[in-house]
């Protein structure tokens, strides 16, 4: 299995590893959103406007998520994430993930381990490279 | 870096297991090719704003932008500016919906 992502500019100028992938929204549609793809992070969670976008209700009691700036309340929710294989077929992620309530607390949506650990993460910026791989496929590492 | 806080048992929390299953999706060919017309709409409004994004985010810091068939919306809520893109363009459901920090800062994530 490849899931392909790219380099993005951000809003800073910043240039991050990204998937693009499509949620399930509280009225059965599917919102397109980027995610970056960061394998520091525990778990996927969606940033505040895109909670809002989905309309999904929380499933739980509110959640403390930490990073480098502090701690920031988040709520869980459960839905589903399609991604996009290399032969245009889709494979979904369905569960519980998160969401952060505060604006400021994310500026994208991430891709943390809970999916990333399901495959080998490939972020290379000098070959502009960012993929998923599983399965079927695999890489090589080659002194040339 | 994002982690997750656990309360203490003691202090009324419990450990929740929240599992992630995968599944390997059999769409019909209708499903499939509208996933993928989804997927090429968001693409191009990405690449929109991409294009445009040195002076899309200096002139609209705190605001909540929406690309919709190419056309930027800006509001102060992220439901304003659905709303405006929903207005505007029906038709795309590969819309952009983005919020722009008041001030430029250096990100290591989470936050």
């Amino acid at each position: 299995m490849l899931i392909s992502g790219h380099w993005r500019v951000c809003e800073d100028g910043g240039v991050r590893p990204v998937v693009s992938g499509r949620v399930l929204a509280a009225d059965g549609s599917w919102r397109e959103v980027h995610f970056l793809v960061d394998t520091g992070a525990d778990r996927t969670v969606f940033s505040a406007e895109v909670l809002v976008d989905l309309g999904l209700a929380a499933s739980g009691s509110p959640v403390q998520l930490s990073g480098v700036g502090g701690q920031a309340a988040s709520v869980p929710v459960d839905t589903s994430i399609r991604l996009q294989r290399e032969d245009g077929t889709a494979v979904a992620f369905h569960g519980g993930f998160d969401a952060f309530t505060d604006q400021d607390a994310l500026d994208m949506s991430v891709l943390g381990r809970n999916i990333l650990n399901l495959f080998a993460a490939i972020v290379d910026r000098p070959r502009d490279v960012v993929c998923l791989i599983g399965q079927r496929h695999q890489y090589v590492i080659q002194t040339l | 870096m994002i982690r997750q806080i656990f309360a203490k048992p003691s202090e009324g929390g419990s450990t929740p297991r929240r599992e992630v299953v995968m599944v390997e999706e059999q769409l019909s060919p209708e499903e499939l090719a509208a996933f993928h017309a989804q997927g090429e709409r968001f693409e191009r409004n990405s690449d929109w704003l991409d294009a445009h994004a040195s002076e899309v985010y200096a002139q609209h810091r705190g605001k909540y932008i929406c690309v919709a068939a190419c056309e930027l919306f800006v509001a102060d809520t992220p439901l304003e500016a659905i709303a405006l893109a929903r207005a505007a363009h029906p038709e795309d459901d590969g819309r952009l919906l983005r919020y722009i920090p008041k001030e430029k800062r250096i990100c290591i994530y989470a936050h």
